[in-house]
Order: structure tokens, then C-alpha cells, then sequence
């Protein structure tokens, strides 16, 4: 049955929270520690073959690490729409399976 | 000669094109699929793709099927 709720009827009142939860943020600094581990496997065993990958060399020299981040760049990204210049991290379209870690320097 | 171990934990559904043909070139073709690939640059560039999707392990020999299964498999008969 249809009932006529805030939700449904004004279409302007957004249902998703604005903030992460403090576990959605335990998550995410697990993911992002899971993505270092690969990285750091496939060069660890690169390392020990005498290789090396254009694309593992870039990560490190361009990504920081999960402990080396800010909390405002885990959780955040920068957004030039917002008052602010940030927006929580899970607007972004499938934020769970891909890699933000670097903004804006100033932002 | 070492190998890759790859595990796929998340699924590619709704990604880019790409990152599911990389996991169809790598073999993986659903959740917790393993694929054993040697350690090469080629492979650890694939890798670099779909780094938020799989979990890899290094190791010295590349398993069957049935003995990555196994590893899974309880033992038989009851217990607590």
C-alpha cells in the first residue's frame, strides 16, 4: 500500500546519512590497509625475482599510505560544490571498490 | 620460480569494462576463485588494476583445483 512519507512524497529529502558511521570508518581504514598489502606482496615478490612494474613503482611514489593519511583524506574527498570543499567519501560511486587517497593540495 | 597467488574477494559487477576483462584475463571468473600466475612485471601490472578486488599471496608451487579445495574442506565425521 502506498503511504505518503517525507521520502517518497517531497522527493527532496535525502535518506542517505551525510557522515560515515564509526564502524563504516573501521571498514574503510581496513580496506585501504587490504589494497597496501597487495601492493606490498607483489612488490616484495618482484623485489626478490630482480623485476620490477612501472605501476608498483607509481603507487608508492605517488599514494600514501593507510597510516601515513589524514583522517580527512580516508573519510573525505574534496568536492568543489560543497561549502566546505569536502564531501564524506561514500558519495562517491562505488567507494568501496576503488582507491581515493590524494585531493587537491589546499583542500 | 615463485607464483602468484590470487584470490578474487569482491566482485567487478558494475566497474569499469576494464577491470572485469583484466579479472577474465587473470582467469577469475567469480568470488573466491584462486589462480596461481608467475611472478612476472605483466602479471603484477594486471594485479595493479584490480588491487581492491583480490587478496595475493606469494608462493613456491602453483596448486590444483582440488588442492586449493582441499585446504577448505573440513575433516570427515562428527565433531564439537
Amino acid at each position: 500500500m502506498y503511504k505518503s512519507t517525507q521520502a517518497l512524497f517531497g522527493g527532496l529529502l535525502w535518506k542517505t546519512p551525510w557522515r560515515l558511521s564509526s564502524p563504516q570508518k573501521a571498514r574503510q581504514r581496513k580496506r585501504l590497509r587490504s589494497v597496501d598489502r597487495v601492493v606490498d606482496t607483489v612488490s616484495a615478490a618482484l623485489a626478490r625475482n630482480g623485476q620490477s612494474s612501472k605501476a608498483v613503482e607509481r603507487w608508492y611514489a605517488e599514494m600514501p599510505r593507510e597510516e601515513e593519511m589524514l583522517p580527512k583524506d580516508k573519510y573525505t574527498l574534496f568536492d568543489k560544490k560543497e561549502k566546505s570543499y569536502r564531501k564524506s567519501i561514500h558519495k562517491l560511486p562505488k567507494w568501496t571498490r576503488v582507491s581515493q587517497r590524494v585531493n587537491p593540495p589546499g583542500f | 620460480m615463485s607464483y602468484f597467488r590470487i584470490t578474487l574477494m569482491r566482485s567487478a559487477i558494475g566497474l569499469p569494462r576494464r577491470s572485469t576483462d583484466v579479472l577474465k584475463a587473470l582467469g577469475l571468473k567469480k568470488r573466491m576463485a584462486t589462480v596461481f600466475h608467475p611472478v612476472s612485471p605483466s602479471v603484477a601490472g594486471q594485479i595493479m588494476r584490480v588491487k581492491e578486488l583480490v587478496q595475493v599471496e606469494e608462493c613456491e608451487k602453483r596448486l590444483t583445483k582440488q588442492e586449493v579445495h582441499l585446504e577448505r574442506k573440513p575433516d570427515p565425521g562428527y565433531y564439537n
